[in-house]
């Protein structure tokens, strides 16, 4: 029993959350169905042109970083074929709260969705499925297509 | 951490040594009394303080719960009793120099049941307790990174509020040392039944809990001046 007690008492373990990044998520729809592109999709942070993904083929789902404190976030999204290439912008308005566990694990930055803007060039419509952005990484965004037709 | 650990074997090994000198004691006293025959109805007030965090204060430790209590004696058999403590924490990230600080106040209530039925000065502690502490809590973050978007941050968050409750099952011992003056220890298994925090995040230290979870485990050493009618008569 005294061993146990000690080995209660020495202890000294580091609990953090093991999935422990903020992504949000999105899905691409069309026609009602999920697809996957079939061309090259880049996405970057518009003015500050950083890319956050770049060259992605058959993208069906997208997990894309959230800034940390910026009120509103610009996502250009960059379709690319062999003899084309079409933009669409999405302005994401947000709010940001800094979340933390303990002081041995990572501090991280969670959102709330509160709209979403777009230009229209392959865009069609985009829905809020779940505004809050955190570990649960849940389906944020649907951003639907036009159709091919 | 290695003073703690070091305190914490020595308490394990003082505390361990306590039933055999209760056993000494009861050759030494001869002819025990039942408890049935001879216990009052009120049998007096006790009074105790906490060795652990106490001296884990002076440790220096991480945290520390320092506390005392009070408790009524009923048939040597019943001891309602209150803790009233103040629990601290000051804790950096072993990786980073994030910082949580936490210093409120907390209380227990609850009660014990002795399983001596002999009136030997030993008592053989069953009990349950119920706690509370609203507190405050800072929570210091060095450097928030976005690597994604290149913004290095530093935060400040102050004067954040938590409630926890909680439920304790106690097993303790005590046995009287001299006099009115007694010493005995209790371990705990702690139980959250609520939790209220912050949106920013819950403390990892809890006062009168300690480590925050659902489940944690501790412990007390206790000084116990066991004052009153009982005490009176063990002296005779």
């Amino acid at each position: 029993m005294v061993l146990s007690i000690a080995a209660l008492i020495g202890c000294d373990e580091i609990d953090c959350t093991l999935y422990n990044t903020v992504f949000m998520r999105s899905t691409f729809y069309s026609d009602g169905s999920q697809i996957s592109l079939t061309d090259t999709l880049t996405v970057g942070t518009g003015r500050e042109a950083r890319i956050l993904l770049n060259r992605m083929t058959g993208a069906s789902d997208l997990t894309l970083p959230l800034s940390h404190w910026q009120e509103v976030d610009t996502l250009v999204l960059t379709v690319s074929g062999e003899n084309y290439l079409v933009e669409d912008t999405l302005w994401i308005t947000k709010t940001n709260t800094p979340y933390f566990e303990s002081p041995d694990c990572p501090t991280n930055v969670f959102h709330y969705i509160t709209s979403v803007n777009s230009t229209h060039t392959f865009i069609d419509s985009v829905s809020i499925l779940e505004p809050h952005v955190n570990y649960a990484q849940g389906e944020n965004l649907r951003i639907h297509l036009y159709s091919a037709d | 951490m290695h003073k703690e650990k070091i305190y914490a074997y020595i308490c394990i090994l003082l505390i361990s040594l306590l039933p055999a000198v209760a056993n000494a004691k009861d050759k030494t006293t001869g002819e025990e009394n039942l408890i049935a025959d001879n216990a009052a109805l009120f049998g007096g007030v006790a009074v105790s303080a906490d060795f652990v965090g106490f001296s884990m204060k002076l440790l220096d430790s991480k945290f520390a719960n320092m506390e005392v209590a009070g408790r009524l004696n009923f048939l040597e058999k019943y001891f309602p009793i209150v803790e009233l403590g103040i629990g601290d924490c000051t804790k950096t990230g072993s990786e980073n120099d994030n910082t949580l600080s936490v210093t409120s106040p907390y209380f227990r209530v609850g009660m014990d049941y002795n399983f001596n039925r002999k009136m030997n000065g030993n008592r053989l502690f069953g009990g349950v307790r119920y706690g509370y502490s609203s507190y405050n809590y800072d929570f210091h973050i060095d450097e928030l990174r976005d690597i994604y978007y290149g913004t290095i941050e530093t935060l400040d968050l102050n004067d954040l509020n938590g409630k926890n409750q909680w439920l304790e099952l106690v097993v303790g011992v005590e046995t009287k040392l001299w006099s009115i003056v007694r010493l005995g220890w209790s371990l705990r298994y702690k139980y959250k039944i609520k939790q209220k925090a912050s949106e920013y995040g819950a403390p990892w230290f809890v006062p009168g809990f300690g480590k925050n979870g659902t489940t944690t485990f501790g412990g007390t050493v206790n000084l116990t001046f066991d004052i009153g009618k009982s005490a009176r008569k063990s002296m005779k």
